[in-house]
Parts: structure tokens; C-alpha cells; sequence
């Protein structure tokens, strides 16, 4: 039971970062980014990129793909999104316009690199700090498994699990402590009142778009660690499993995110130990049983208009 | 009258010359799927680019050989992309039959892609070259209309390993063995043959742990603490290649080290799962022999050293890795090469016949071909080796059942 239960904390909360991107793009502008796993699967590329080429270690992939798909998601906001937003029904079209860029993104990246599974050994992850503690503490650099409450887990499941911790702070931060997360809010809460209030709504969409591939591509960048490998084809799983995520928690508000990775992961443990045949079908019973019993999600305070 | 009775002889046989030519068709259309994204794109691109190199050298020499028509003909390989998808595959063999009207079905690779594909060739009376789809359901004998070309049928494919645990197992103290597998045709055939080659034996041994995962999966650190706790001596994981490269680096990653460990993948992709894997997870680990190791002397075709130049030399952006799938994609092609030249004409139960003809007498790179009554493929079987790093840190084959073809003792437990 210990077992199980720890590994689906660690598992959970990674599926919180992963989800937490599609939170903010959902919550804000109530567009269905069908794509969101695609830009998972391009940090896991960015990663690969960093480890292959630079011969670094793969957390300095974290910041860099934040960066970058940060800037990649303001660009497109520009492209896309006000277009969409013009249209008699946005949401629908959406979905039809993120099916399309994701297809395209796989495509690209099938025609780039091939179809073949890449990984990164997990040694790598984390490697950069680990000689940082020996060098400040002495010891030595142990690529090893990590023991919690006795049990062995892969190393990388807790680095996973502390950046999605970190990540889902500053969000939390980003949306109560600072004016664009008030802004965020607003724009979250009523779309229309905000913009009748003056609130620069396509600024602030455009930073939690912005943001939101931002936090994909970095859980992207832990992707290798957490799935043995991963192709161009990777992101669709990403996607569905992303929904159930933040639907499970609830729109806007992070701590939902965080709430509803940790539901995923636990579950998704203990059905891989008892019934691990149907361990495919949690998401979608999952789905299913919150939108039927409480649809506003677990943290959520009323029924989406969405 | 004699000179009369030949000229008339002479001027049948011109005419059914003539008609002959004139019947013989501008092209040969084979029709197959591949696919090129999801989750069977790692086995599925290896398999058609070995078909297609074929297709490129043949077209490239003038054409193949078909007997019906006495003459050589240009290859037209109509190939669609099923995604990894069972339901597009389904349309596009239904469209490949029914609208490109094809001379030749060839399935995509594996069971999974294969399996629509069995159902539509039987209804559609259009015999499947059978590639790679192992899975025992396919074949039957009131089914004329499948034959698997390239791998043994699942319900064989396990025996050298399930003989190794029966035999050779109680001597080195294996008793309890854990058995976990991907649920779909190909590898769940294959664990219930384990189980069944086990159970019939009478051996001592117990199977401690059976348990299935969707071919999906790709985390099993709590699978590996599950199957940890039963204790087994020796542990059989059978999955596609993904589910190996994640079960392998998982079982790395929380430290464990089984006594034995059998996966299939880290033999017939050895080069993929190095690249993702590594040799230090790959070291010690039971895995078919695939037939680059054991360099079958062909009587048809390319020797294996010739295949993998031009292999080399075709494909020489590395995107899609050399292996026993790609080895497979070539066998097929050269049994459709054979059946051409000896099938009296195109209708499919000839090419059956040609093909069953073949059995026993076909020498490839792959090994003999040879087919049950079924369809299913009982040569080319792949005996039981452990990957070891050699001085050089390069992995290297030791064949260790069954005892005629091993080169080496099995290292038990791992160290």
C-alpha cells in the first residue's frame, strides 16, 4: 500500500505540471489548445537537444524551454488566437485549429527526426548539482535510486515531482501576488467584464498563453525520465491525460492542478497493482465520474460556463 | 495434313503467345501499410523500408520475374500511412483491395496492425503476406488466405526460452518465475504459450506472478516492486519495443536486479534499445538471438552482410534502424519474389499455392521458411541468448539454449 501510494504522489505530481499549462490557457481564454502535448513532446526535444549537443545537464533544459516556448506562445497568441476569438464560436474552432497545429507539429518533427523512441539516461538528470554537492560537501556522485519512508524510487520521479512543486508555486504566486495574475483572474472569472473594465485582455491572454506552453515544455523536459522514452507521436497521450488532470482539479486555480495530478497518479498506481489490465481506462472513467458528480472539478466553486 | 496439324500447332501457340502479352499487365501492384507516427512506427518503418529497398532494387534492374506472364515487370508499391491506428487500417486495406486493386496484400508490421487486416484479406478472398503479425488467431485451417513470412507464429516464438526454464531451470535454481506481458495479440499469445509450455511440462516450477498491462503502459516502477515482492527467480517481460525501453530503464532506475531477466526487444532492436537503454541496462539480460548473430547462409537474396551495406547505403540518415524488423521486411519481399516466378498466374489461392510450395525449401538471410498447414511460420525460430558487454564495452551475443546452437553457459544468477 506504501508503495503505491508514495510512487502515485511523485507520479501525480508531475502529471500537475504537465497539466497545470493547459490550466491557464483553458482557464483564460477558454480555448481548447488540442496541441498542449505537442509542446510537451517539443520540450522533451529541447531537453534531448541540450543533452546530446551541449553536453549539458538536462535541467538547464528547464529554463531554456521556458524561454523559448514562452516566446514561441506569445508569437502564436498573435497569430492565432485573436482571429479565433473573432469567430461566432471560438471554442469549437479551436478545438479544429489546435487538432490541425498539433498534426503539423508531429508531422514536422516525424520528417526532422524519424519515428524511433529517444531517451536520455536518467543519470544525466541533475547531474550539474550533484557535483556541486560533493564538490561543497565531499562525497560522491550517487546516479542511484532515492529512498523514501524505506522504499527505492527512480531518482528522477523526485526531481519531477520537486519542479512541478516549485512550478505550481510561482504560479500560485503569479496569479495572487502579483497585477497580470490579478489581471489573469479577472479575465479567468468574466471575460466580457474584464475587457468592459479596461483590463488589456489580449496582454494578458497572450502571457498565460505564453506561460502555459511554457510549463508544458518544461514538464516536456522530464518526459524522458518519466516515460522511458518518447517519439513525435508522443503528445496526443499527453493531451488526453492533461484534460483529465485539470478538469479533476479545476479551472483556474492551481492548487486544483496539484490536486488533481495527485488524484491521477495515486489512482493510476493502485489500478497498475490491483487491476493493472485496465489501467488504460482511468483517465476516461475518471473524466467521466467528476463531470457527473461534480463537474466544477474537486476545488472548483461553480459549474463552468465553458 | 502433318504439315497442316502444325502450322495450325504453330499458330495456336502464337496466339496464346500474343494473348499473353497482351493480358500481362503494365505493372505488379503490391499494396501495404506502414506507420510512419504511434506507437508502432519503431517496429512498423524498419519492416517497410526493408520491403521497399527491395521494391528499388528490383524496379531498379528492370522489374521482378512473374511467371504467369514469363516476363519481367515493374514493381508499383501503393503504401498508405495508418498512423498505428487499427481503425485506419482497416479503411486503407479495404481501400488498397477494393480501389488500387492491388495483385499483392502485404500486411503492416506486428499483430496489432496485422490483425484487421486477416479479417478483410479472408472476406475480400486476397491472400495476406503476413510480415510480422504473430498472433496465433490468425491462423487456421479453414483460412486459406494468410501465411506469416518473417517471424515464427507466437504460440512457438517462446518455446526456446519456456524449454530453457524447464530443462535447464531446476539445475540452476529457478522455481518461481514471474510473468508479465503487454495485453494485445502479439505478446499475449506469447505469454500464454509460456504459461501453457510450462503448466504442460510438469516441471517444478510456479509462475508467481501473471499480470497483464495495456500495451500502452510506460511507467512500471510499481509493476517492478509488485513482481519484486512474489520473489521470482526469474522474470519474462514480453512487450513491444517501448514497453521494453520503459520497463528496462525503470527496473535500472529503482535499483532492482532480477536473477534472470528476459525481454524480447533488446534482440530483434538491439540497436534501438542500446540507444535508449544503455549497455549496462541491457547487460545479462535474456533476449531471443536474432538472425544478424547467427548469419543463416542463404540459398534467395542478399547474405545479411550485403543486406545491411545496402541497408546502409540507402538509408543513411540513421532515422530508422537497422534490425531484425528491417531483416524482416527484405524476407518477405523475397518470398514474394519466389511466389512470382513460380505462380502459374496472379489469382490469389496460386499465389497461395506458391508460397505453401515454398515451405521447407526457401533458404533466406532470415533462416528456413517454412509454414504449418495454417499459414503460420514454424522456421526461422530464434533460440535464447544473454547480452553481454565484451572488452571492447560493446554488447555481444552468447546463445545459451537450446544446447546444439549455444555458444556459451548462461550467467545465473545476475551478478
Amino acid at each position: 500500500m506504501l508503495y503505491p501510494l508514495i510512487a502515485g504522489i511523485l507520479f501525480g505530481l508531475y502529471f500537475s505540471l504537465v497539466g497545470i499549462g493547459l490550466n491557464l490557457v483553458f482557464g483564460v481564454m477558454r480555448i481548447v489548445n488540442l496541441a498542449h502535448g505537442d509542446f510537451l513532446m517539443l520540450g522533451a526535444f529541447v531537453a534531448f537537444g541540450v543533452v546530446s549537443l551541449a553536453a549539458l545537464d538536462p535541467l538547464f533544459a528547464v529554463p531554456l524551454a521556458f524561454v523559448v516556448f514562452l516566446v514561441v506562445g506569445l508569437v502564436l497568441y498573435r497569430l492565432l488566437v485573436p482571429r479565433l476569438q473573432r469567430a461566432k464560436d471560438p471554442e469549437m474552432l479551436s478545438i479544429i485549429l489546435f487538432f490541425g497545429l498539433s498534426q503539423v507539429i508531429e508531422a514536422v518533427m516525424t520528417i526532422g527526426f524519424g519515428t524511433s523512441e529517444r531517451s536520455l539516461p536518467s543519470r544525466e538528470l541533475g547531474r550539474s548539482l550533484a557535483a556541486l554537492r560533493v564538490r561543497l560537501f565531499g562525497g560522491t556522485v550517487d546516479s542511484g535510486p532515492v529512498e523514501i519512508l524505506g522504499q527505492s524510487f527512480p531518482a528522477p520521479w523526485l526531481a519531477a515531482a520537486i519542479t512541478s512543486l516549485i512550478a505550481i508555486a510561482l504560479v500560485y504566486l503569479y496569479l495572487y501576488r502579483s497585477r497580470l495574475g490579478t489581471l489573469t483572474r479577472a479575465v479567468m472569472s468574466r471575460r466580457d467584464e474584464a475587457l468592459a473594465t479596461g483590463i488589456d485582455v489580449h496582454r494578458v491572454s497572450a502571457a498565460a498563453f505564453g506561460i502555459g506552453l511554457g510549463l508544458a515544455a518544461i514538464s516536456g523536459v522530464f518526459a524522458p525520465f518519466m516515460f522511458g522514452s518518447f517519439t513525435p507521436a508522443f503528445g496526443v497521450d499527453a493531451t488526453v491525460t492533461s484534460f483529465v488532470v485539470v478538469v479533476l482539479g479545476s479551472l483556474g486555480n492551481p492548487l486544483g492542478t496539484a490536486l488533481g495530478g495527485v488524484i491521477y497518479g495515486v489512482s493510476y498506481m493502485f489500478v497498475q497493482t490491483y487491476l493493472s489490465s485496465w489501467a488504460d481506462l482511468l483517465p476516461y472513467v475518471l473524466l467521466i465520474a467528476i463531470l457527473l458528480l461534480r463537474p466544477s472539478g474537486l476545488l472548483g466553486r461553480r459549474v463552468r460556463v465553458a | 495434313m502433318l504439315k497442316r496439324a502444325g502450322a495450325a500447332c504453330a499458330m495456336s501457340l502464337a496466339l496464346v503467345a500474343s494473348a499473353t502479352a497482351a493480358d500481362a499487365p503494365s505493372e505488379i501492384k503490391i499494396g501495404t501499410l506502414f506507420a510512419s507516427s504511434g506507437r508502432y512506427a519503431s517496429i512498423s518503418m524498419p519492416v517497410h523500408s526493408g520491403l521497399k529497398l527491395w521494391v528499388d532494387a528490383k524496379n531498379a534492374d528492370g522489374g521482378v520475374y512473374v511467371k504467369a506472364f514469363d516476363r519481367k515487370l515493374p514493381i508499383k508499391l501503393v503504401a498508405y500511412d495508418d498512423q498505428s491506428n487499427t481503425a485506419t487500417a482497416s479503411t486503407l486495406y479495404n481501400q488498397l483491395i477494393t480501389q488500387d486493386k492491388v495483385d499483392i496484400l502485404v500486411a503492416d508490421s506486428g499483430s496489432v496492425l496485422t490483425a484487421p487486416a486477416v479479417a478483410i484479406a479472408r472476406d475480400r478472398k486476397m491472400f495476406l503476406f503476413d510480415q510480422t503479425g504473430t498472433g496465433a488467431s490468425f491462423f487456421s485451417k479453414d483460412n486459406p488466405y494468410v501465411a506469416l513470412m518473417a517471424d515464427p507464429v507466437s504460440t512457438v516464438w517462446p518455446k526456446p526460452v519456456a524449454d530453457f526454464l524447464i530443462h535447464d531451470g531446476p539445475a540452476l535454481g529457478i522455481k518461481k518465475v514471474a510473468l508479465l506481458y503487454s495485453t494485445n495479440e502479439f505478446t499475449g499469445t506469447q505469454a500464454t504459450a509460456v504459461r501453457n509450455f510450462l503448466k504442460d511440462s510438469g516441471a517444478p516450477i510456479e509462475i508467481v506472478y501473471d499480470q497483464g498491462v495495456p500495451t500502452e503502459t510506460t511507467s512500471y516502477t510499481v509493476i517492478i516492486n509488485n513482481i519484486r515482492a512474489a520473489q521470482p527467480d526469474a522474470v519474462i517481460h514480453l512487450g513491444y519495443a517501448p514497453n521494453d525501453i520503459a520497463f528496462l530503464r525503470n527496473v535500472q532506475d529503482v535499483g532492482i536486479k532480477f536473477k534472470m531477466l528476459f525481454c524480447i526487444y533488446p534482440g530483434l532492436e538491439t540497436e534501438l534499445l542500446e540507444k535508449n537503454v544503455g549497455n549496462k541496462g541491457l547487460e545479462h539480460v535474456f533476449t531471443y538471438v536474432p538472425p544478424s548473430q547467427l548469419a543463416y547462409e542463404p540459398d534467395f537474396g542478399m547474405k545479411l552482410a550485403e543486406f545491411r551495406a545496402a541497408w546502409d547505403k540507402k538509408y543513411s540518415d540513421g532515422k530508422v534502424e537497422f534490425g531484425f524488423n528491417s531483416v524482416a521486411g527484405y524476407t518477405t519481399a523475397l518470398v514474394i519474389e519466389k511466389a512470382l516466378s513460380e505462380a502459374s498466374s496472379l489469382d490469389q489461392l496460386e499465389l497461395r499455392r506458391a508460397v505453401f510450395g515454398l515451405s521447407g525449401k526457401l533458404k533466406t538471410l532470415d533462416g528456413t521458411f517454412a509454414l504449418d498447414d495454417t499459414g503460420g511460420q514454424i522456421g526461422e525460430l530464434t533460440p535464447l541468448g544473454q547480452l553481454e558487454i565484451d572488452e571492447h564495452d560493446h554488447l555481444k551475443f552468447v546463445t545459451v539454449y537450446p544446447h546444439e546452437v549455444a555458444n556459451g553457459k548462461p550467467i545465473y544468477p545476475r551478478p
